[in-house]
């Protein structure tokens, strides 16, 4: 089993402590109870730390809080819908039980928009006028209708359905790749990265996206709820990599794309040391 | 289950994720990295196109090195050369390429947006960012394979087949790049819907377009390949002795009609014996260039075959070679510092001289002084003191080519104290009553052909078989005279002075060619005195023509040919002459009319088909060339501005 690099664990207390005060418990009630329970589960916080690593790379990270929290609360408002009955129907989610399951379907919709809306008013009140709208913009468009929105939906109305190989591609860069990227270029403007810097970050994350998403139907396949903490052999009636090259392909072809994205850091040298033990961790990950 | 690759076809998925951008895509991200943060698509698609030339530029400059150092033989050197050259070609190749892909970008954009309300548009822009990529492939394959063309031997199937794999590789990557600017470029002008990916990415798709590209450069490189010549065996010249000696005494600058005024004044008694046999007029050229004029006369073929286009060349900053000079471009790069002036060097030449067909042929040959002999090589096998061995003679120091072989330098340098001697003895009186400018420029001219020609009769050249010398003081001495037309902008007095000072001066060179190489001249020698009117005459008004006379026991004494021979026929005739067969490739056959029927009759000429190409082995070189001094020389004496 492969345990997270040890650097995630000098980001996630920060993350944990900025996403504390993202959603403060008080007033409290339902819907924030709902919108902190999904957020504050515990988690990797894969992206949250990719915005930090892309923007320590491109200068710093002093200023990249902001964007990190609000990639995560988009990330937890997309997990609360892709659980509802009406689109996966999972009934676990980070070892818990889901958000409609604990909170009940209204309120976990009414916490999956609270997130989504904070996520952007966050990035407004953190940056600067010009900043704040690239921000906004970007994440905007990696959830919108070339984002997770189109590719919840196409996933969802291609359940039981027989997809060709580029409409699955397609489904994962919308689902996962598109806020991969988006995180790892927000970091990068975040420190003032180069188009050149934006560009490397956006192929290491657009790589590292889709490994991920392969590894995440790899471990559907050959996960417990245990390692996973979600349910597993969820994917059962859709389509997924594994269906398409067999559970070695998915893993030959995962680590490849890792590998991929870890060549994309080469204009970075040894600073990227980091994200390329990042995308090691997600070619070997068995959680 | 579902349309796409089976289960398990790893490499099928893998080839398709390529397709998609993923995996190895670095070229894209170089190309479009430029582009990742402007705002207008336009400015995309110029950030795109630079990076895009510079791509191109770096991969065609150096495939058109290989093309431009066949053609410009001389040029390319050594691998640095190369490198320099390609570093000079990757800039206007950048150019190029960044306005042809930014046109293609722009356009393919233009094309698709027309549609962009069509429910089909997705599929129209993929096909116009397509086709933007393949026109600017295409085009790239074109001009490589139109290089290459040149570089690449006829028949060598091989090398021909790399060649053409290369430029099909390097015109399927611009065209790809171009490709995925055009989709990178609608993308930001906003539309969406577009099919991910650029097909140029795929395997599936390169590996037959790459077939196909390769199969049409073939086609085109078989349809505009020149005719390979026949291939001529260069077989060994036997040479049927005729028994005779041969010199041949080159006088450059000579005026005919005052050489005949001067000898019928009975004042010239060399002229006479050496114009006394048979002569021809030689046909004029209008380009007086001493170096291509003086190469025509001594390798028999035109311009376009030796080689030595030019006295002044270029040679680029960084580049050992050269290239030609003239133009106001060439006067820009060297006020730039990017080029600098350089004489014509035996290097550039093409095609054997006659000393050196006569020397391979077996017989004893030497030359002094002759235009582009520098660097002199051994391979050459005849005794070579090129046209800067007096300079290295004067400033001493290891050879760097001056002359071959290289055992003459040190008895040559050891004599040079009783030369001065000779020299100053034979040039005396030369300059008497001249005011002191005319008599400086007679003085020095004087002493350079006193200098050649007692360095053509030194011991240490051995009894030669052919002695060719050239004589450039008279040229000197009446370009310095009259730098312009002649007496038109000089006082009458002025003219007539200098005038007397050029009397004087055919008298010297009669006397001193005959106190050198006609000396003791045995019976049996043969004189060939073949003359140029120089660079005073320029243009048909004042051309007063070339001769060419053979003296001797074999000429047609008497024979004055009356139809102008062409500059050409010099060559032939000195190796038929000599019992040496004559090449049936020469731009002119031999003067027969100049030597008698029996000789004719004794002798028939034997034709061989061509005497091949020069060999080039370096010539034994320690010491740094004279380019410098050389081109000081040459401005001293004003052929080089």
């Amino acid at each position: 089993m492969s345990s997270l690099p040890g650097f995630f664990q000098t980001y996630q207390p920060p993350i944990a402590r900025a996403l504390e005060a993202f959603v403060p418990a008080s007033p409290g009630g339902p819907v924030v109870d709902a919108m902190r329970y999904t957020l504050l589960a515990p988690s990797k916080r894969v992206r949250a730390v990719l915005v930090l690593l892309s923007a320590e790379l491109c200068g710093s990270s002093s200023r990249a809080m902001p964007a990190a929290c609000a990639v995560e609360a988009i990330h937890a408002s997309s997990l609360i819908l892709d659980d509802l009955p009406s689109m996966d129907n999972a009934p676990l989610r980070r070892g818990r039980a889901s958000a409609h399951i604990e909170f009940g379907e209204a309120v976990a919709i009414l916490a999956a928009f609270g997130l989504l809306n904070d996520a952007y008013g966050h990035l407004a009140r953190a940056y600067e006028p010009a900043l704040a709208a690239r921000i906004t913009a970007l994440y905007a468009d990696a959830v919108g209708l070339d984002g997770l929105v189109a590719g919840q939906a196409e996933d969802v109305l291609a359940t039981d359905q027989g997809l060709t190989f580029d409409t699955l591609e397609r489904i994962h860069r919308r689902k996962t790749g598109v806020l991969f990227s988006a995180a790892a270029t927000a970091g990068a403007l975040s420190a003032g990265g180069s188009a050149d810097d934006i560009v490397a970050l956006t192929a290491y994350a657009k790589n590292l996206g889709l490994a991920f998403q392969i590894v995440d139907d790899l471990l559907d396949v050959t996960g417990t709820p245990e390692e996973t903490g979600k349910a597993v052999k969820s994917d059962a009636r859709k389509t997924t990599f594994v269906s398409f090259s067999g559970v070695d392909g998915a893993r030959e072809l995962a680590l490849e794309l890792c590998r991929t994205a870890t060549s994309a850091l080469a204009p970075f040298g040894r600073r990227a040391t980091h994200l390329a033990a990042l995308a090691d961790f997600v070619a070997q990950r068995r959680l | 289950m579902t349309a796409g690759p089976p289960t398990g076809d790893v490499d099928a998925l893998r080839e398709r994720l390529r397709a998609l951008g993923y995996l190895d895509a670095r070229v894209d991200r170089f190309v479009l990295g430029g582009a990742a943060t402007r705002g207008r698509a336009v400015s995309l698609a110029v950030a795109a196109s630079l990076r895009i030339g510079l791509l191109a530029g770096v991969l065609l400059g150096p495939a058109a090195v290989i093309g431009l150092a066949t053609r410009a033989p001389g040029l390319v050197t050594s691998v640095t050369d190369a490198l320099v050259l390609a570093a000079y070609l990757t800039v206007p190749f950048g150019i190029a390429s960044a306005l042809l892909a930014c046109v293609a970008i722009l356009t393919a954009g233009w094309l698709a947006r027309q549609s962009a309300s069509d429910p089909a548009f997705a599929a129209r822009a993929r096909r116009a960012a397509i086709a933007a990529g393949l026109f600017v492939a295409a085009a790239c394959l074109v001009y490589l394979t139109l290089w290459w063309r040149a570089a690449v031997p006829p028949g060598a199937w091989g090398a021909q087949l790399l060649a053409l794999a290369v430029a099909a590789s390097i015109a399927i990557l611009i065209g790809h790049v171009v490709t995925i600017s055009v989709l990178a470029y609608l993308v930001r002008l906003g539309l969406s819907g577009l099919p991910m990916g650029s097909p140029l990415s795929s395997l599936r798709v390169v590996v037959p377009l790459g077939v196909m590209a390769l199969g049409g450069a073939m086609v085109l490189l078989r349809a505009l390949a020149p005719q390979a010549d026949p291939v001529v065996q260069t077989a060994p010249l036997t040479v049927v002795p005729t028994g005779v000696r041969v010199v041949v005494v080159a006088v450059d600058g000579v005026d005919v009609t005052t050489l005949t005024r001067l000898r019928s004044g009975g004042n010239l008694p060399t002229f006479d014996r050496l114009l006394g046999g048979s002569t021809a007029p030689l046909a004029v050229s209008i380009d007086r260039d001493p170096a291509q004029v003086w190469t025509t006369l001594a390798t028999g073929q035109p311009v376009e075959r030796h080689g030595i286009r030019a006295l002044e060349g270029r040679q680029l900053a960084g580049v050992e070679g050269r290239v030609g000079a003239g133009s106001r471009l060439t006067t820009a790069t060297d006020l730039l510092r990017l080029t600098r002036p350089t004489i014509a060097s035996g290097d550039d030449r093409r095609v054997p001289t006659f000393w050196e067909v006569a020397a391979t042929a077996g017989l004893r040959t030497a030359v002094v002084h002759w235009w582009a002999t520098w660097p002199a090589t051994e391979a050459s096998l005849a005794t070579v003191l090129s046209d800067r061995a007096i300079l290295r003679l004067e400033q001493g120091g290891a050879l760097a080519g001056e002359m071959a072989p290289a055992g003459v330098y040190e008895p040559l340098r050891q004599s040079a104290a009783s030369r001065t001697a000779r020299v100053d003895a034979r040039v005396a009186g030369v300059a008497d009553g001249l005011a002191p400018d005319i008599a400086a420029i007679v003085d020095r001219s004087a002493r350079l052909d006193a200098t050649v020609l007692d360095l053509a009769t030194d011991a240490a050249l051995g009894g030669q078989d052919l002695l060719t010398m050239y004589l450039p003081g008279l040229d000197i001495a009446q370009h310095a005279l009259f730098p312009e037309s002649p007496a038109e902008s000089l006082a009458p007095a002025a003219a007539a002075e200098r005038v007397r000072a050029l009397d004087g001066y055919y008298a010297f060179l009669d006397r001193v060619i005959g106190a050198t190489v006609l000396r003791d001249a045995p019976p049996s020698l043969v004189t060939m005195l073949v003359t140029q009117p120089g660079r005073v005459a320029v243009g048909p008004a004042t051309a007063s023509g070339s001769v060419l006379a053979l003296a001797g026991p074999i000429a047609a004494t008497g024979h004055v040919e009356t139809m102008a021979l062409s500059a050409e026929a010099l060559a032939p005739t000195v190796l038929r002459v000599l019992g040496v067969p004559v090449a049936a490739d020469l731009a002119a056959t031999a003067a027969d009319a100049l030597v008698t029927p029996a000789f004719m009759q004794a002798f028939p000429v034997r034709p061989v088909a061509t005497y091949g190409e020069r060999r080039t082995r370096p010539a034994a070189s320690t010491g740094q060339p004279l380019d410098r001094e050389m081109i000081e020389r040459m401005r001293s004496l004003g052929y080089v501005r």
